[in-house]
């Protein structure tokens, strides 16, 4: 029996590599704007997918096979996290 | 001061294309100014905020340069009935900072789009398009990757349908927007937002064969506007 | 690519002890190849380098070359072929960052863009992926620096589907008055000005010094991520420089970061350096060795005068940009870098600049006999409707649309030549005058990889015939020789031989290659090397940009003239390869004394106003050429293939299709054609009337009243401008 989960992808730049988006929104609207709290900022693309699967684990499990077979990120650049919502 | 006001942020590259097409070919007296140094729009004949890519366009196109204090302080040029002119990201600006409405997205097919296209005026009004006709065609290059305009059905026949409206000749929309949309204005015409560049169509060598300086109206209009009124 | 155990002793010799970790790190930055030059330097001194408008040969980050007396025209090649392939996106984003930062560094205007681009086959997933990174981050960085891509080159084959080559330059335009070249003096404050130094790009050219390891992974030290708007501000700012004369030199922070920097410009001027490594401003914490190699982007060491320092500082702080006082130049030619009070490093800047040249073996591998040899059968003449929506629809001759719409061609209002309408792009200088610059950049994988040396010649020679197409004169060239692993001879040999080929066609047309660049270790993961490429980048003088010529055919009714005399030369040609799969046989050979003769003429005629368009043929042969004049003029024509003047040719292919060199398409008035005849006769050119611009919407090649092939325009148009979008959209 398979139900429908919704599965989430968040591709982000890898710690050691920079993000000048993260950077310009930070530096130019956040800190310009006087939230001196925020230490950093960092972008990202998100990815909402719905799976027929039998369970979460075989939901996360297709998503992060087709993340790397489709490349869906660059592992050279990019981190991903796989997680369920909900 | 009886000048135009370009306005130059980080990341805006078309500041000197304007300022070339609005002194060399238009004759009109105009001054790049960093946003830093721009504090109020009195003094000035008009406004442009010219295209490029403030702030690298991030976060969303025209979104962080709507939050400086230049643009914060555009919204008088309604109460004092200053024209303003974006071009591209600056009409990207415009929307941001609310003195437009709708929105732009990202173009349907996902890419930037460099091409010459063909618009056509609506009801022109107002100090940019004075001069223009109804239903003048106008061919100018767009060049943006956020340019789908999206704008709910309510304000679309509310507010936009009894405004100046530029939009896509059918069959030439470069990047799905909503009602062919290309440009938008305020109702009279005094605000004016567009994803075309019409100061890269103001001089007939740049454009290509079967093409006309569609972009020439709008600066002659601004030139007549501001020596006698609209 | 580590030191190896000679080079290692002779540092200690240079040095007379045990070298620190630093000193270590800093050799072995600057004597990768990519920042030495080391196995192609004693080559290299073959290229013609030398003319009367040469004004700054190679050896600086750019060359300068007059333009008019008023006018310097400065440009550069680059590649970045390997973080492009680990990396497509931010590869081939950065590579059009170093290329811009180069020519700011003689405070030269950036006004164009070239890419130049060696893809895999767009069907291939992986390769697919690759090139859609790699145009995305063209477009991406170069529409947001605002420096338009106007021209450029596309070709596919599975040779690059892992290894692709990113070939990119850039143009510039500075007044000779304003140019920043009055060099560094001791005393003088060393700024380092842009984006905060990191981990990203450590030893980055050393990556660039050997083969992609199977595992792309591991690389990781050498992706680096693009900030075009800091890169807009360094543009902005250094114009404001420039203006003010507030700097002495600019050098960009590129291979072997901070060390190339400093030891180049110390020993290009005999000075020496002291370097405070604790007052650069850094992304993190990062070790001493870290900084000196890091290769963090959108960096630019900019030399001041003590006096002038505030006032600099002011520029940089107005556009927002980060810069720290790191040191200065000193009068004893020994580089000294201190951390926190200590020294970690002392090298006496010369030796450090320069490691000896290695003299490489080179010997051909058998697989260059393809090349060599005739072709001594044809497969059986195909049907020529056919043939010809074959060839029109390969990827390598079809519109390059897909790619050029992605890049913002337009800004900067100079860009009267657009992509698509001309062999070459044409700009206006804005200047108040009529005054252009045409600019081109060529090359032929498959020629150079059949046969370097004369396929190497042939891109020479392409380059030159596009600047004449539009009405340009061809000015100077730089070249980008893409090749395999330098200590392969068999890989060797190709490097040789392309660059002896660029020498010889460059010196026979008279055209200074002022710059270039060499990128060695051109291989996938098995050792094959790709398709050894050279790739020629021109820039031509445009006296009147009004009077310039297009592709597209003007108007039914005129003549259709062929310049130059046509050889069975089917080698190599993408007809033998689209349409029979072949890719072997002798390619066409170089005939520089007929470049020089045609070209002249051609120019002549287009500047005596004898000519509506004009095209050079080459890739695809006159079929080809003739096609893309009416599909873009959207009009037809009709084609007497007997009145073409051939040497040799035995079948109809051998006509249609041959890559023979030195060739042109005119579009001729009738009322000009005596004239246009007697100009050829008095500049002893062979031309062919050949046929004539109809409005039929039909394209007819006949032999006599026997028609050959007749197509419908719409049918070859939609070949024409649709077929690398389907390619590439639906290539999966």
């Amino acid at each position: 029996m398979t139900s429908t989960y919704l599965v989430e992808v968040i591709i982000t730049n890898k710690k050691g590599v920079r993000d000048p988006e993260g950077e310009t929104i930070h530096k130019h609207l956040i800190l310009r704007k006087g939230y001196a709290s925020v230490q950093s900022v960092r972008t990202g693309k998100y990815l909402l997918l719905s799976v027929n699967a039998l369970s979460g684990e075989d939901a996360i499990r297709i998503v992060k096979e087709l993340c790397e077979k489709l490349r869906i990120y660059n592992p050279v650049v990019h981190d991903i996290e796989v997680r369920l919502r909900g | 001061m009886g000048k135009i006001a370009i306005l130059k942020f980080p990341g805006t590259n078309c500041d000197e294309d304007v300022y070339y097409v609005v002194k060399n070919v238009f004759s009109l007296d105009a001054e790049i100014v960093w946003h830093k140094s721009f504090k109020s729009v009195k003094g000035w004949d008009a406004v442009i905020i010219p295209g490029g890519f403030s702030y690298g366009d991030w976060l969303r196109a025209g979104a962080i340069a709507a939050r400086t204090p230049a643009i914060e302080s555009l919204v008088e040029a309604r109460d004092l009935n200053i024209p303003v002119l974006g071009i591209c990201n600056g009409f990207q600006i415009l929307v941001e900072a609310s003195l437009l409405p709708g929105a732009l997205l990202p173009n349907e097919n996902g890419k930037f789009v460099c091409r010459w296209v063909r618009t056509v005026v609506e009801r022109p009004k107002g100090p940019w398009l004075s001069m223009a006709r109804e239903g003048e065609v106008l061919d100018m290059p767009v060049a943006h990757a956020e340019g789908r305009y999206y704008v709910d059905e309510k304000t679309f026949y509310s507010t936009l349908m009894k405004s100046p409206l530029i939009r896509y000749v059918d069959g030439e929309n470069p990047n799905g927007s909503l009602y062919n949309i290309a440009g938008v204005a305020t109702e009279d015409g005094v605000i004016l937002g567009l994803m075309p560049h019409p100061e890269r169509a103001s001089e007939s060598i740049l454009s290509p064969r079967g093409f006309k300086a569609g972009g020439r109206v709008i600066f002659e209009s601004l030139r007549q506007s501001i020596k006698r009124g609209w | 690519m580590p030191l190896s155990h000679a080079e290692i002793d002779e540092i200690r010799n240079i040095l007379r002890r045990e070298p620190t970790v630093e000193e270590l790190a800093m050799f072995e930055a600057q004597w990768s190849e990519h920042c030495s030059y080391k196995s192609s330097r004693l080559l290299l001194k073959l290229l013609p380098t030398e003319g009367r408008n040469v004004v700054i040969g190679p050896g600086r980050d750019a060359p300068a070359v007059k333009l008019f007396k008023d006018w310097l025209v400065v440009f550069k090649i680059e590649s970045h072929n390997h973080p492009s392939a680990v990396d497509p996106y931010n590869g081939a984003a950065t590579g059009i960052g170093g290329v811009v930062r180069d020519i700011l560094t003689l405070g030269a205007k950036s006004i164009a863009l070239l890419d130049m681009l060696y893809l895999g086959d767009p069907r291939n997933p992986h390769a697919n992926w690759l090139i859609r990174g790699i145009v995305k981050g063209i477009s991406d960085y170069g529409n947001r620096i605002g420096v338009p891509t106007v021209a450029g080159d596309a070709w596919f084959d599975p040779a690059f589907n892992t290894q692709p080559l990113v070939n990119v330059a850039c143009i510039g335009i500075v007044r000779p008055e304003e140019i920043i070249s009055s060099g560094p003096s001791p005393g003088d404050l060393i700024v380092i000005v842009g984006n905060a130094t990191g981990r990203d790009g450590l030893l980055g050219s050393s990556f660039a010094s050997k083969p992609l390891s199977e595992d792309v992974d591991k690389d990781i030290g050498a992706v680096q991520v693009g900030d075009p708007l800091t890169e807009k501000l360094l543009i902005d700012a250094i114009e404001v420089i420039r203006k003010r004369r507030l700097a002495k030199y600019v050098k960009d922070l590129g291979g072997g970061g901070l060390t190339t920097a400093i030891a180049e410009t110390a020993a290009d001027y005999g000075l020496g350096a002291v370097i405070h490594l604790e007052k650069l401003h850094t992304r993190e914490p990062l070790t001493t060795l870290e900084i000196l190699v890091s290769e963090s982007q959108e960096r630019m060491m900019i030399v001041v005068e003590q006096s002038k320092l505030s006032e600099l500082v002011e520029v940089l702080e107005n556009y927002d940009l980060m810069y720290s006082v790191i040191g200065f130049f000193t009068d004893d030619g020994v580089i000294r870098v201190f951390y926190n009070g200590s020294k970690v490093a002392e090298v006496p800047a010369k030796e450090l600049a320069k490691p000896k040249p290695i003299r490489r073996a080179s010997s051909p591998p058998m697989e260059a006999l393809k090349g060599l040899k005739p072709l001594y059968s044809l497969p059986p003449e195909p049907r020529y409707d056919d043939a010809i929506l074959k060839v029109i629809s390969s990827p390598n001759v079809a519109s390059k649309r897909w790619i050029y719409e992605q890049y913002d061609y337009e800004v900067g209002i100079r860009t009267v030549i657009k992509p698509g309408y001309g062999d070459a792009a044409v700009l206006r200088l804005l200047d108040g005058t009529n005054r252009g610059v045409a600019v081109k950049g060529d090359a032929n994988p498959r020629y150079t990889y059949l046969d370097p040396f004369n396929g190497a010649a042939n891109a020479v020679a392409e380059c030159f015939r596009n600047l004449i197409a539009v009405g340009s004169r061809p000015l100077a060239i730089v070249d980008e020789l893409n090749a395999g692993n330098p200590e392969k001879p068999e890989h060797f040999w190709y490097f040789e031989m392309m660059l002896k080929g660029v020498a010889w066609m460059a010196e026979e047309l008279m055209l200074p290659v002022v710059g270039g660049k060499v990128s060695f270790y051109n291989e996938d993961h098995t050792g094959r090397q790709v398709k050894p490429t050279a790739t020629i980048v021109g820039v031509g003088r445009v006296q009147d940009v009004t009077k310039t010529t297009t592709i597209d055919f003007k108007e039914s009714g005129s003549y259709i003239i062929l310049v130059g005399v046509t050889y069975p030369e089917l080698g190599g040609s993408e007809y033998l390869y689209r349409v029979f799969r072949l890719e072997e046989g002798e390619i066409p050979k170089p005939r520089p004394c007929s470049e020089l003769r045609n070209g002249r003429f051609v120019y002549k005629a287009i500047k005596l106003g004898y000519v509506k368009a004009t095209h050079d043929i080459s890739v695809g042969g006159l079929a080809t050429a003739v096609i893309e004049m009416s599909i873009l003029g959207n009009l037809g024509f009709d084609i007497d293939l007997e009145k073409v003047f051939a040497i040799g040719a035995q079948r109809i292919d051998e006509v249609l299709f041959s890559e023979t060199q030195a060739r042109y398409i005119l579009e001729v008035d009738p009322k000009a054609i005596n004239n246009l005849l007697k100009l050829a006769n008095r500049f002893g050119v062979k031309i062919s009337i050949i046929g004539r611009v109809t409005d039929s919407g039909e394209a007819r090649f006949r032999k006599r009243d026997k028609t050959i092939a007749s197509i419908d325009l719409d049918l070859l148009r939609d070949a024409y401008r649709e077929s690398l979008s389907r390619e590439i959209e639906g290539g999966i």
